[in-house]
């Protein structure tokens, strides 16, 4: 891969810069601040941050988000299936936090190019930390006729600082699901 | 033979090496014991293993000998090379003489089970306080199980179009016995071809689950199916399961010769997507249902501790509060849980949490894990998933002790002859013709 780029290239900050202004936006909207990018040649095609509470769907993470922009855009250009699959294997993604065990599929079943995240997930992430599924499977284990499973380069701990800082300024005071407050909050005087 | 429901447990049923861990021991005075294993438990904590007893006292001949568990024995063939300085030195400073000894890789399931182990080396047994549900289904509760994999079936089936099956799924509360949500696969173009009908379908069936229906609307629509199903063979690897998204699901891109053509007249403009596997489809439907039935209704505790919120907010541009302020709505139900008095929102689940999902097809990793997310409490496949399955299969997520929610699995068996004879015409011998 001629044209990968370091992973702490002024670019590839530049876009988890961009992934985490899409966290930003989640937490303003009371939602878990997660945030994401998906590049291709260079340009941000699409983005996406965390509606899980909005939705009432748990499945609703950034990743999901950006990629149903993608499909919906290239279907309405009329690409059909291998076109579009063709698309995402030049994609790279740029997530704030490593994708969870269903993203992580999600993204190896199009085929995406590459990941870069921010912080580990060490409760369900789906690069490394609980299941691997960034790396491919072997052909062997395959019955004929079905395709192995499609691994992806996949780096972590890019800007994790910032990442983290905005879970803990989540947990601190945006989370509409915390228990209620033993004190009344205070209004402004 | 019968149908039977099988539960598939977070811990797979494994060989005799798979199920156990070698381990380091050493044979030690009793006067040191208290120390020792004071100071092992610091520098080398059996993480992994606290179902396994650090000392072994057993009687050899008449005298008390008691063991100790060094630390986990390494590949290594010298194994010496691997232990930890801080065991190396308990070893060196007490003259020890380690052995390698066998425990058990997972706490028992059952007495028997503890028994076994303790040849080996003690392990301690909490009998488990049989959560609900997770075994022993009565007669009747085993047929309403049956019911609802049949509604799974026959959803698949009136979405079998001739050339390719598809996995269906469908979303139950089992308390009221209510259908949430089903789907059916949309990772192809073709498979939402017979959308209408499907919808139609399952009301039809959501009637007759939930009331009792007359033998002949059974047939009936046992009948109208009929020329639509195959014969779901659970070992047969052919183009008719191509279309099961959660058994080939890096097989999207992949368009086969003779469908192409069909797909290009049709004009490609059905909607489908790589992703829309039925669990995630009837994940959305669900969480869309939850949306109308409960719209946003907060109580004024809630409100305030919001506003509150938005005041501090950094930006409070008119858009953005708008925004908020739709939000705030949708939070308030999620805050209820023992603060609210009105009866709708404390029937409200989250999520769905207590509710079941029926799969055709064991799901794949990106769907148990959706499952996951959404709480669902308990999941039935009745189809293995040798490719990409992800409830024992090939992974088995309901055995990933970090995740932050825990479904119970089930497998059905159902006999090859009962599937089809169920599948064709609902034969006599099918449990749920009820």
């Amino acid at each position: 891969m001629a044209l990968s780029v370091g992973a702490d290239s002024p670019s590839t900050l530049k876009f988890m810069e961009l992934a985490l202004d899409q966290a930003k936006f989640a937490l303003d909207n009371l939602e878990i601040p997660v945030g994401c990018v998906i590049v291709e040649d260079g340009k941000v095609i699409s983005s996406g941050s965390n509606r899980t509470t909005v939705t009432r769907n748990a499945t609703r993470h950034a990743e999901m988000e950006a990629i149903d922009i993608l499909l919906e855009k290239w279907q309405k250009i009329g690409l059909d299936q291998s076109q579009i699959a063709e698309k995402f294997s030049r994609c790279d993604l740029y997530v704030t936090c490593e994708p969870c065990i269903m993203c992580a599929t999600a993204l190896s079943i199009l085929g995406i190019r590459e990941v870069f995240y921010g912080c580990a997930n060490d409760k369900f992430g789906g690069c490394g930390s609980i299941l691997s599924l960034h790396k491919s499977g072997s052909k062997n284990l395959c019955r004929e006729g079905v395709l192995p499973h499609k691994g992806f380069k996949c780096t972590g701990g890019l800007m994790s600082e910032e990442a983290i800082a905005l879970f803990r300024s989540f947990y601190e005071q945006g989370n509409p699901n915390a228990p209620k407050p033993h004190r009344p909050v205070q209004v402004l005087q | 033979m019968q149908w039977e429901i099988l539960h598939i447990p977070a811990k797979p049923t494994s060989s005799f090496e798979q199920s156990t861990v070698d381990v380091l021991a050493s044979n030690i005075e009793p006067k040191l014991a208290n120390s020792l294993v004071r100071q092992l438990n610091q520098v080398c904590p059996l993480e992994n293993l606290r179902h396994v007893k650090r000392v072994r006292r057993r009687s050899v001949e008449g005298k008390i000998e008691l063991s100790v568990i060094l630390c986990l024995s390494s590949e290594n063939e010298n194994h010496m090379e691997d232990i930890p300085n801080d065991v190396l030195q308990l070893i060196n400073a007490h003259q020890l003489s380690p052995f390698n000894a066998k425990v058990a890789r997972y706490a028992a399931a059952s007495k028997e089970e503890w028994e076994e182990q303790c040849k080996l080396w003690p392990t301690s047994y909490h009998p488990s306080t049989n959560a609900d549900g997770v075994t022993g289904f009565n007669e009747e509760e085993s047929q309403y199980v049956f019911k609802c994999m049949k509604v799974a079936f026959d959803l698949a089936k009136t979405h079998y179009h001739g050339d390719k099956v598809v996995n269906a799924a469908v979303i139950v509360d089992p308390s009221c016995r209510h259908i949430i949500a089903s789907a059916c696969d949309q990772t192809c173009p073709r498979s939402t071809l017979t959308n209408e009908t499907g919808s139609k379908l399952v009301s039809c069936i959501e009637r007759e689950a939930n009331t009792t229906s007359t033998q002949s609307d059974a047939d009936g629509l046992a009948s109208s199916k009929e020329r639509l199903f195959p014969n779901f063979s659970p070992d047969k690897c052919s183009d008719l399961y191509f279309g099961v998204s959660c058994l080939n699901p890096w097989g999207w891109a992949e368009q086969r010769p003779h469908h192409q053509h069909s797909e290009h007249q049709c004009g490609n403009n059905y909607p489908w997507h790589p992703l829309r596997h039925a669990a995630l489809i009837a994940i959305e439907k669900a969480a869309e249902r939850d949306r109308q039935l409960f719209p946003s209704i907060g109580s004024s505790k809630n409100l305030s501790i919001l506003d509150h919120d938005l005041k501090f907010a950094s930006d409070s541009s008119l858009a953005k509060r708008q925004k908020t302020q739709v939000l705030k709505n949708e939070h308030s139900l999620v805050n209820k849980d023992g603060t609210n008095s009105l009866s709708s929102e404390t029937t409200r689940p989250y999520l769905c949490t207590g509710f079941d999902i029926y799969l055709v097809w064991e799901p794949c990793a990106m769907c148990a894990m959706a499952l996951v997310h959404q709480r669902i409490q308990r999941i039935f496949y009745a189809l293995p998933n040798p490719n990409a399955g992800a409830l024992g299969s090939v992974y088995r997520l309901q055995g990933e002790k970090s995740l932050n929610h825990h479904y119970s699995v089930f497998r059905i068996l159902i006999p090859e002859k009962a599937l089809y004879q169920v599948e064709s015409n609902g034969s006599d011998d099918c449990p749920l013709q009820n």
